[in-house]
């Protein structure tokens, strides 16, 4: 087990393309996060232009509704990408180098070579995640008054949300670029179908608003993201009063889950029966 | 005398393209087994098959008497076609990664470094390396780990005159370890001054096989056909001077061990009762031409 790690690992220490995405993805998720800290409190200065009760100014990085707001702003598409194409860019170089013909040749079966690559993709995400819980405790320490244990761990199951996102996430990528075997095309499909194909046809779906249970959120990259709910509007909706989400639904996380398991059990076909 | 590999009757076939076709072979410990044949005759398939990178249609091969697993490739040493490495890691790394999957441990990396003559660049990037030095690198990385079996395919492919030189001194010393090597080539030459033992190979089928100094003495080529060609096939099969056959069109390519007079094969045939409606000694084509290189060489 620790054995194939340690391979992938010496793959990646040194490659240069794996730290600049990956602190890509940390420098835009801080981003986003510094900003939306900002624009919230703007927006509710709009609001109080024209209400005659001022709301007061709020942060969204309070415990417990940090968890699930750090875990949405570490989900947004547009973010998550960037360790997709980390995952993509990996997978897809043992085919442009033939590495993987040389593994096997050297003694690696090719189930190991699958699951070499899962246990990589498995630890980025728990890494990820643990970062990420990291800021996030960080923020809620600073930004809430009295903190009591119990109030701390109310919404953590977010970030087990989280890793859940990001876990299928990359294995969507992997799967990808498993299949396409070429770096620029895998990115470029990928890049196209998450920010632009699947939120169109998502749109187009959503159009008949009529029935509830909407097939819209079984498109695969939505079913990822729809895990963790919006951020900040957990606190505007509830000062407007209108539903928000306070735990994870298990349905949700069985979705992209199933997916993934899809995915993997393709590659495994492929990667058995396939000449390489 | 210990079976490194045998292989039986393997084929794969690529779209309507057969590669490798009912391919028999056994090569025993120490040898120096040459595959000999033109390009497209189905050696880097066979070899590909044999590490598992190509998945045959049919037959069965095993590795030091067992069948083939992830266990026996770790015995084996090998390089196919270009080396292939990480570009951004060093030689160093590189070689690592191949022992951690090797299950050896990094004792030998300087001795095969030094062997191969890399040692001075060895914490230089792969991609920074010449093309000698690459397939070198290659058969450092094959000899990782004291193989078993090291396995060639064209290995000195692509090398200057002083490159070729090096590679096959290389081999030469590597085959007094005793270490069984496998090297498939489409020169004659190369065969001849390396191999112990040799396979020809042609269109996926296997024309012969034996000593090289052997197989060097054997070659006579005629192209025959008759009405009948199945019971030509049976009849010719039936002469003692008989080696193989391949189909060429609509006509029988026989190769004989030994000289062979046309007229006195005509006349065989006819005493079974087959009239010949061809008999020649075929063109030199590019294969042809190797095969009788051989012979003239012998």
């Amino acid at each position: 087990m620790m054995k194939l790690l340690k391979i992938e690992f010496k793959k990646i220490l040194t490659y240069k393309v794996f730290w600049i995405l990956m602190g890509l993805y940390f420098l835009f998720l801080i981003l986003g996060i510094l900003t939306s800290g900002f624009a919230i409190n703007s927006m509710i200065d709009n609001i109080n232009k024209n209400s005659p009760i001022p709301f007061p100014h709020i942060t969204i990085f309070f415990f417990p509704d940090v968890w699930q707001n750090i875990a949405f702003f570490a989900s947004i598409r547009y973010i998550l990408i960037f360790p997709a194409i980390v995952i993509i860019i990996l997978i897809t170089n043992e085919f442009t180098f033939k590495t993987i013909r040389q593994n096997i040749v050297n003694g690696m079966s090719r189930q190991e070579f699958l699951l070499t690559k899962l246990q990589l993709i498995f630890v980025v995400a728990l890494v990820i995640t643990f970062i990420v819980t990291l800021g996030a405790s960080f923020l809620g320490i600073s930004n809430t008054g009295s903190i009591g244990f119990a109030i701390v761990v109310s919404k953590i199951s977010f970030m087990a949300g989280f890793f859940i996102q990001i876990l299928t996430f990359l294995i969507f990528a992997f799967f990808t670029g498993f299949l396409l075997r070429n770096t620029g095309l895998s990115i470029a499909i990928f890049t196209l179908y998450t920010l632009i194909i699947e939120p169109v046809f998502y749109f187009i779906l959503k159009i008949p608003k009529l029935q509830p249970n909407n097939i819209s959120q079984f498109l695969p990259v939505n079913s990822v993201i729809r895990i963790v709910e919006y951020p900040y509007f957990p606190v505007l909706k509830k000062l407007m009063g209108l539903n928000v989400q306070e735990q994870l639904s298990l349905l949700d996380c069985a979705v992209p889950l199933i997916y993934s398991a899809v995915m993997i059990a393709i590659v495994y076909r492929v990667l058995s029966r396939k000449d390489l | 005398m210990e079976k490194i590999l045998s292989i039986h009757g393997i084929s794969k076939k690529y779209g309507r393209i057969q590669a490798v076709n009912g391919l028999f072979i056994e090569i025993y410990k120490g040898q120096v087994f040459g595959l000999l044949g033109p390009n497209g005759s189905g050696k880097t398939t066979t070899l590909s098959i044999l590490l598992d990178l190509v998945r045959n249609d049919s037959g069965t091969f095993e590795w030091f008497g067992k069948p083939p697993s992830k266990e026996s490739r770790k015995r084996i040493g090998s390089v196919i076609e270009n080396p292939n490495f990480f570009p951004y890691l060093t030689a160093v790394k590189n070689l690592q990664i191949v022992a951690d999957i090797k299950d050896k441990p990094y004792d030998d990396l300087d001795e095969v470094l030094q062997l191969t003559g890399l040692y001075d660049r060895r914490n230089d990037r792969f991609r920074t390396y010449s093309f000698g030095m690459k397939q070198r690198l290659a058969v450092a990385s094959a000899l990782l780990g004291n193989p078993d079996v090291l396995i060639l395919d064209e290995p000195t492919n692509g090398l200057d005159p002083q490159g070729i030189a090096k590679m096959r001194e290389l081999i030469k010393r590597v085959a007094e370890k005793g270490i069984t090597i496998i090297l498939a080539s489409h020169l004659l030459d190369e065969v001849q001054k390396i191999c112990s033992h040799v396979a020809v190979l042609s269109k996926g089928k296997k024309l012969f096989d034996g000593e090289v100094s052997d197989v060097l003495a054997i070659s006579e080529l005629l192209e025959i056909a008759a009405d009948d060609m199945i019971q030509l096939e049976k009849a010719i099969s039936m002469h003692p001077g008989f080696s193989s056959l391949v189909r060429s069109e609509d006509r029988w390519l026989v190769y004989f061990k030994g000289k062979i007079v046309p007229a006195e094969v005509n006349e065989f045939l006819h005493r079974q009762g087959i009239v010949l409606t061809h008999l020649s000694e075929r063109k030199r084509t590019l294969e042809q031409h190797f095969l009788e290189l051989l012979r003239d060489n012998s």
